[in-house]
């Protein structure tokens, strides 16, 4: 009977040991909850039209296009003036001016010159903190 | 005194700043303490441990007290930890007892936090004590028994536990750490990613998308609802406060405190929770059931008691386990982490400085929170008219700085942060939980290193019952709580049906 419980590790394979064991264990509550929650699962094509029903589709996806736009031209910005962090700046700047925009509701120009200032100090007060006074590492 | 040499200028600054912008944070419905502490980790790259964490510790404090402003002047909960605020607070508000009720919520709150730090200082060091002794086999089966005591409490047992094992196998991808014992050779990387993938994902990063990110798309999605203007605000100026109004509930503002703080330590249960059990609780032992819910100054007492008790709780298990007692605690192991200290069963004795600077800290960003909020109550209506289409981008901005600076510069760890921030919006639509997955991303590595470690020196399975009666211990703790979440599930499904 204790021979049952014995476990032998090979070393050069022991990486694979514990994933193996948690894959095993997602894999049997992956089932459990198909089981359990079938009902719920066969709804699931009701669930997401609804989630895109009431979503502002335009706010989501533009912040999330925006974001991804952000991301992507950050580096190479920055490699144009390397170790200053001159990226991030550049970059942050219509970022959180254009993120803004797409967010506000109502765009007067009231509203657009309190956003217009909030992009030009907030990413400069930010680079300024942590590239120039805390030398930190920025794109 | 050399005892307290830690408590500068700078030191007392932050804390007090950090427990200023906390409440700012907790202020604005969609922002949480959670959120407040993962956008200002990055600061403390260069403000060294003590201040870094004196900081953070004054905005997670800060961050749960603000959330009972918007609460109790718009009946909409600032954090999920003040939803019960809601109940009494905004009914008080409607009726002109805005500034009342606000009063009544912050002396709650440091009552509360007060409390929860106390059982802090006693209870810590006597746990790390005890932990100090514990072999791989009861460290692993510790962190088991956490992740059952998270499905038990999670809204799906199921899930719960799913998320929670997710985590740890999100956590395993990359090498198989040599300087914990592994072979140093890679698992889980898909095909093409060996470059960035090496090393698995950073904590942090994964920590800012999830309650950085995820929280700005819910809001995107939402359509970034319109921020409150101050015509909509009524603070009630003119009703009196007296501090009569504890009279007779000070068994209330106590039991509620221990729930919260009991709360906290359990691993991964927020502050809903906490606020949750000890306004059911200050309800079915007061007198006058019938008035909760109409404006009852003891239903505040009990909810804003219980989430600030929540603050030291969930300190408890972080510092002496290693375990982090809620999301936001999971983040301020970023900042150990960051500074390269190990939190765990030698943290105190081994960090003796640290461990008073935390102490301390916790203890000024409590007065700070009750004597900016108390002093300042007709100004903290204003940050709730903070508009969210100025402070959204700036909080993705300050996302980024925490992601990048993280492994000094990194890109791949700003596009970690988009990953996780789109898979936690994800997560809450299927119904996946973040907490737990968070847990459970935090304390795989080591839950691999215990158990294939005791195998390799036991060779046997047995051995996780029989190494010591700790063990045997924690097996009927772990069988308890699975037996709750079994309990909990079939009796939440009958309501559902009933």
């Amino acid at each position: 009977m204790a021979d049952l419980f014995k476990v032998h590790i090979n070393f050069a394979t022991s990486q694979l040991i514990f994933p193996t064991i948690i894959a095993c264990v997602l894999a049997v509550l992956g089932i459990a909850i198909a089981i359990t929650h079938r009902h719920r699962i066969a709804g699931a094509g009701a669930h997401w039209r609804a989630i895109a029903g009431r979503m502002d589709k335009m706010r989501f996806f533009g912040a999330i296009g925006l974001t991804l736009v952000y991301f992507s031209t950050m580096q190479p910005v920055g490699n144009l003036w390397p170790n200053t962090g001159m990226g991030f700046l550049l970059t942050s700047i219509p970022f959180v001016f254009l993120c803004g925009v797409l967010f506000l509701h109502d765009r007067r120009p009231g509203n657009m010159i309190g956003l217009t200032v909030a992009a030009l100090v907030a990413p400069t007060l930010v680079w300024w903190v942590f590239a120039d006074l805390f030398f930190l590492t920025l794109p | 005194m050399d005892l307290l040499s830690f408590v500068t200028p700078l030191f007392l600054t932050l804390i007090v700043s950090g427990t200023v912008i906390g409440i700012v944070f907790g202020s604005i419905p969609g922002l949480t303490a959670t959120m407040a502490v993962a956008v200002c980790l990055p600061l403390t790259y260069s403000l060294g441990l003590n201040n870094g964490l004196g900081l953070l510790l004054g905005l997670y404090v800060g961050g749960i007290s603000g959330g009972l402003v918007p609460a109790i002047l718009l009946g909409i909960p600032g954090t999920p930890s003040s939803i019960t605020t809601t109940f009494d607070g905004y009914p008080m508000a409607k009726r002109g007892e805005g500034e009342r009720a606000l009063r009544i919520g912050i002396v709650s709150s440091v009552v509360g936090g007060l409390i929860s730090l106390a059982v802090l200082v006693l209870f810590a060091p006597l746990l790390a004590d005890f932990a100090i002794d514990f072999s791989y086999v009861e460290k692993f089966l510790i962190i088991l028994f956490a992740l059952t005591v998270m499905a038990a409490l999670s809204k799906d047992m199921l899930l719960g536990i799913f998320s929670g094992v997710l985590g740890i196998f999100i956590s395993l991808i990359g090498t198989y750490d040599v300087s914990n014992g592994g072979n140093g050779k890679e698992r889980l990387i898909p095909p093409g990613t060996e470059y960035w993938l090496q090393d698995g994902f950073s904590l942090l990063p994964v920590l800012i998308g999830l309650f950085g990110l995820a929280a700005i798309l819910e809001e995107a999605e939402l359509g970034v609802p319109k921020g409150q203007s101050m015509k909509d605000i009524k603070v009630g100026a003119h009703s009196r406060f007296s501090f009569s109004v504890f009279g007779g509930q000070i068994v209330n503002l106590v039991r509620s405190s221990l729930i919260g703080t009991f709360v906290g330590i359990l691993p991964g249960v927020g502050g809903s929770a906490a606020s949750i059990l000890s306004y059911t609780n200050a309800k079915t032992f007061s007198r006058h059931p019938e008035r909760f819910g109409k404006g009852e100054p003891a239903g505040i007492i009990a909810s804003e008691s219980g989430n600030n008790g929540l603050t030291g709780g969930a300190l408890v298990p972080l510092l002496s386990l290693g375990i982090p007692g809620d999301s936001t605690t999971a983040l301020l192991i970023g900042a150990f982490t960051l500074q390269g200290v190990q939190v765990g069963p030698l943290f105190i004795s081994g960090n003796t400085e640290t461990w008073n600077a935390m102490i301390v800290a916790m203890l000024i960003a409590n007065v700070a929170m009750f004597v900016v909020m108390y002093l300042a109550i007709r100004w903290l209506a204003l940050a709730v008219t903070i508009p969210k289409h100025i402070l959204f981008p700036i909080i993705l901005m300050m996302c980024v700085i925490g992601a990048y600076t993280i492994n000094y510069g990194i890109m791949f760890d700003v596009w970690t942060l988009l990953i996780f921030g789109i898979g936690g919006w994800l997560m809450g639509k299927v119904g996946l939980e973040v907490a737990p997955f968070i847990i459970g991303f935090i304390l795989g590595p080591s839950a691999e290193v215990y158990f294939v470690k005791t195998l390799e020196s036991f060779g046997t399975l047995t051995i996780f019952f029989t190494k010591s009666w700790i063990a045997v211990v924690l097996w009927l703790l772990i069988a308890g709580s699975v037996a709750t979440s079994v309990w909990m599930s079939r009796r939440h499904r009958r309501l559902d049906e009933g």
